[in-house]
């Protein structure tokens, strides 16, 4: 590796994970492995880790959010809108690790039909907007609701029930019903993927488009200016908060609740507790009534199974309201004032554009903006009801049927199914379900499948220790496609660092590192690397959190920490956004903070200019 | 004091721009900028009124047109005769009472204003034709820093009349058909600032007239090391809406302007290497000299070019001061063209749409 030329990235072909990750290959589907029929292709494109998606090594099950974005989003932009010069984004699993790659444009002809096809499709979206919107999340409610429908068998009844027998049989039971119930749920994920992108690569393009004019007119702007200029503030995704400020207030004019959410007990004794009076049930009402969907927001991404929801980790908002309480105790305001905030992003916009000098581009301005501002919500608003809900929703179905594989002794452990890919699934469930048709004292292979748990568990955890190169194959000349420009800030800057980072000796010898300043300010202070979204719990006040990429339903620790800092994420990213609506300073997309920075050193974060320099090492 | 007298000499922050023609370019800015509420250090004008009586009372005046009659400009040598011969009759022309009596009056009583016998004061010529955005002077005319007592004080503002003859001065003024009896000069006399950190500033960036930056170039002491460029001055980008600096460059600023007690003047002295590469503003200091830069910008309704100084004696934001500002003469005089052109949001997206970005290998 260290006598690559510094112009490209290893071959993906030649390259060699170490040995501890051995075997990986088998967690994934075939396509997603590199592979010599598709060398030729393969090797003359450019793939780079996707650290947005895949921010951990993969659990096989979870690879499905991953195979249904790669063809939901590329649909979009090839085959229903037609992007003109933009493809797809094609991805690939290296020893736990996705890389994905934008593809290059097609030919002339085709980018030339595409160009008629999209000016067509696209206007109607934007003239459209609102009656679309509305009708997105319509449809998307009752996907998810469905979803929360399907029924997983919980057992396998020695006999199947009376009543599915005479007097009228039903003719398929649950041998049928448990496979059927998986394919269902897969089949609705895929669909709540389609969905996903119904709108978001035209927001995407929009953005694009928009900071492309506002640089035009003033050269030096900062992209953290751009991302003020068209956030909202009525975002989904500070919804659960929210309804934390509001249950925390709720407390404090109820009597003894807020005694009670102040203890050190666990959420589950509080939970006892409040039962016991009267006031006490009335919060606890509430807290139900904004628990679906507000609270089934992951810890983390949404994308992986271990991360949680304040659903099923209920010590986290609990942790969350006891701090709240105590602060509305002390006379503070919790709540950000959200109409202060949309008058700021005005105040801001109508500065800029007292700035500009000619009446035709105040014009120009005042026409992308509207553009981007008639969907930009799109982006901000998507995320909680796909990623968050809707996964939740599923983890919570999935795990139902672990713990009938666990109870007919396929598995070990309820979360051991996700050690199985999607593709799997139904083979472990069609012989848990031929093994109750055929009889009793019938011998099945749990320990077979017991076995590839424990060593793919191995194999994840040796990953996960692993640090993979940033990208393979050959930069690209030219990016067309929005998703890779915004959303991964790929950038030849970002290929030239990464590059860089290749040919670094070792990461004791790295002082500082850059990223996107993408919210202003300046802190010092002792770093705390959070590469597992759950660490979370080891988190200190005052502390400066450097993770693969922050989320918003850590929002309320956002008042605790001093700077954030994150591997992946443009100034748009979602730590982008939550950095600067809290006013603490970060430094986001620097490719290798995780990495180069240990918990405890103490780090200096310029939101101003994008450096994070490392004061001083721990010990 | 006789109302003569009191014409002789103003206090900054009773003159507005209309003062112009008799306290000249930079001292009526600095009055204005004192209405618009702009801190400013105290001090008070000599006129060019004052400026007259001494010559004519002196009979200066004669002399003057006499020695400049047939003076050529591609001439040197008889340029820097004629700036010679002037400059001495300036510099040696005995004052008369009354103008004495007015710039002690002036002095000492900045001198009260400040609490502060003999306060160090900024001696400034401030000539009428000077600092007009379509024929700047800047820079022809002197500076004299850190001047003590009423002795010095006169004697520097006859300096700075004096300076109104240099052979560059002259030169320019044939060259541009400026009569040498229509360009008076005024002189300004301002309380020092005791500088810990000085430079300039402009209310866009004029690397590229990107209007939604101001730009501020600093250095340690006084800012003479930032203007006359005999420092690379740390460097910050700030926009001026988010007000957040999209650029902080901190340089090795190796010399500083400082007021030297044992020589009694002002010298350039070296910076330890330690503070040489220390930031000279301070986060909060940026950011009010970005406020200060956007009301002084609002009030002149154009780009303006701004000296800045901040007081090492006083709590912050009283210890910023702005020391002179004038309009912008380079991106200013550009015709506003459109940018982006006539185009609709569908245009825009479009466009957009059809772009690749090219990574250069």
């Amino acid at each position: 590796m260290a006598e690559e030329k510094a112009d490209r990235f290893p071959d993906p072909h030649d390259f060699k994970v170490p040995k501890e990750l051995e075997g990986w290959e088998e967690m994934y589907p075939s396509h997603y492995l590199f592979s010599k029929d598709r060398g030729e292709w393969e090797k003359q494109q450019f793939w780079y880790l996707d650290k947005i998606h895949a921010p951990e090594p993969m659990p096989p099950l979870d690879l499905i959010f991953q195979e249904a974005w790669q063809i939901s989003l590329s649909q979009y932009t090839t085959r229903v809108f037609c992007i003109p010069p933009a493809q797809g984004i094609a991805q690939r699993m290296v020893g736990g690790y996705m890389y994905i790659c934008a593809i290059a444009p097609p030919p002339e002809e085709v980018i030339k039909e595409k160009a008629e096809l999209f000016g067509k499709r696209v206007f109607y979206v934007f003239d459209h907007y609102d009656e679309l919107w509305d009708k997105w999340l319509t449809k998307f409610k009752v996907l998810g609701k469905e979803m929360a429908a399907v029924v997983v068998p919980s057992d396998l009844p020695k006999f199947v029930p009376e009543d599915q027998v005479i007097p009228a049989p039903t003719g398929c039971y649950v041998s049928y019903d448990l496979i059927a119930a998986f394919d269902k749920l897969v089949n609705q994920m895929f669909k709540g993927w389609q969905y996903h992108f119904e709108m978001l690569n035209l927001t995407y393009l929009a953005y694009l488009m928009f900071a492309d004019v506002v640089r035009k007119l003033f050269p030096g702007i900062s992209e953290s200016a751009i991302g003020k200029m068209v956030a909202g503030a009525y975002v989904s995704m500070f919804r659960p908060e929210e309804e934390l400020c509001s249950l925390a207030r709720l407390a404090t004019s109820l009597r003894g609740v807020s005694d009670i959410l102040k203890s050190d007990r666990t959420a589950k004794q509080k939970i006892a507790e409040l039962d016991k009076t009267p006031d006490g049930r009335q919060w606890l009402d509430q807290f139900n009534k904004a628990k679906d969907p507000w609270f089934f927001v992951s810890c983390g991404s949404g994308w992986l199974h271990y991360e949680g929801s304040w659903i099923n980790s209920p010590d986290i908002p609990y942790g969350y309201i006891k701090n709240y309480v105590e602060r509305l105790e002390k006379g503070e305001k919790i709540e950000r004032s959200l109409d202060n905030i949309d008058k700021q992003r005005d105040a801001i916009v109508a500065e800029y554009v007292g700035l500009i000098k000619t009446d035709e581009d105040r014009t120009a301005f005042n026409n992308a903006y509207n553009t981007i501002r008639t969907i930009y919500r799109y982006a901000e608003d998507h995320l909680f009801w796909v990623e968050h809900w809707f996964h939740t929703i599923w983890f919570d179905k999935i795990r139902n049927f672990g713990k009938l594989l666990v109870k007919a002794g396929m598995i070990e452990d309820v979360d051991d199914i996700f050690m199985f890919n999607r593709y799997e699934i139904p083979e472990l469930l069609t012989e848990v379900a031929t093994g109750w048709a055929l009889g009793v004292n019938i011998p099945m292979r749990g320990s077979y499948y017991k076995a590839k748990a424990q060593k793919r568990r191995k194999i994840l955890d040796a990953a996960k220790k692993w640090i993979p190169t940033p990208a393979l194959g050959v930069p690209p000349e030219e990016v067309a496609e929005p998703f890779t420009i915004m959303l991964w800030g790929i950038t030849t800057d970002k290929v030239k660092e990464w590059l860089k980072g290749m040919k670094a000796p070792t990461v004791g010898d790295i002082s500082e590192i850059k990223g996107f300043a993408s919210s202003a300010g300046v802190a010092e202070g002792p770093a705390r690397v959070l590469r597992l979204l759950k660490e979370i719990s080891n988190l200190k006040p005052g502390e400066i959190i450097v993770c693969p990429t922050t989320n918003p339903s850590w929002a309320p620790v956002f008042t605790q920490i001093k700077a954030a800092v994150t591997d992946i994420g443009g100034l748009t990213s979602h730590a982008a956004i939550v950095c600067r609506e809290y006013g603490v300073p970060s430094v986001t997309g620097t490719g290798v903070a995780t990495t180069v920075i240990k918990t405890g050193d103490i780090i200096r974060v310029d939101g101003d200019t994008g450096v994070v320099k490392i004061v001083k090492r721990a010990k | 004091m006789t109302e003569d007298e009191m014409n002789y000499v103003l206090n900054l922050k009773d003159l507005d721009k209309k003062a112009i023609s008799v306290v000249g370019g930079k001292n009526a800015s600095l009055g204005e900028m004192i209405k618009a509420g702009i801190h400013v250090p105290p001090g008070f004008a000599v006129t060019t009124d004052c400026y007259l009586k001494f010559i004519s009372e002196t009979g200066i005046d004669d002399k003057i047109y006499e020695t400049l009659k047939d003076v050529q400009p591609e001439d040197v040598s008889s340029l820097d005769r004629a700036s010679e011969r002037i400059k001495a009759c300036i510099q040696e022309g005995s004052i008369s009472g009354d103008i004495r009596e007015a710039i002690e009056y002036g002095y000492l009583g900045l001198c009260r204003a400040c609490a502060v016998a003999d306060v160090p004061v900024a001696v400034r010529s401030s000539a009428t034709a000077e600092d007009l955005p379509t024929a700047s002077f800047a820079g022809q005319q002197d500076t004299y820093l850190w001047i003590q007592g009423v002795y010095n004080v006169i004697s520097h503002v006859q300096s700075c009349w004096a300076s109104l003859f240099t052979p560059r001065a002259i030169a320019y003024r044939i060259k541009n058909q400026f009569p040498h009896e229509k360009v008076f000069i005024s002189v300004g006399v301002q309380k020092m600032v005791n500088s810990r950190t000085a430079g300039v500033l402009f209310t866009l960036n004029p690397t590229n007239g990107d209007p939604s930056k101001v730009v501020i170039e600093g250095s340690w002491g006084l800012g003479e090391t930032v203007v006359s460029g005999s420092v690379n001055p740390d460097r910050f980008v700030v926009d001026k809406v988010i007000m957040e600096a999209s650029v902080k460059e901190i340089s090795a600023k190796h010399i500083e302007c400082v007021f030297d007690v044992k020589e009694g003047r002002v010298i350039n002295a070296n910076v330890d290497p330690k503070r040489q590469c220390t930031c000279c503003l301070q986060d909060e200091e940026i950011r009010e000299l970005v406020k200060i830069a956007k009301h002084i910008e609002k009030h002149y309704g154009c780009p303006m070019d701004i000296e800045w100084a901040i007081d090492a004696d006083l709590g912050f934001p009283e210890s910023i001061f702005i020391v002179q500002a004038r309009p912008e003469t380079v991106w200013s005089r550009r015709k506003a063209e459109s940018v982006i052109g006539k185009k609709s949001g569908y245009d825009l997206l479009m466009e957009q749409a059809m772009k690749r970005i090219r990574i250069p290998q």
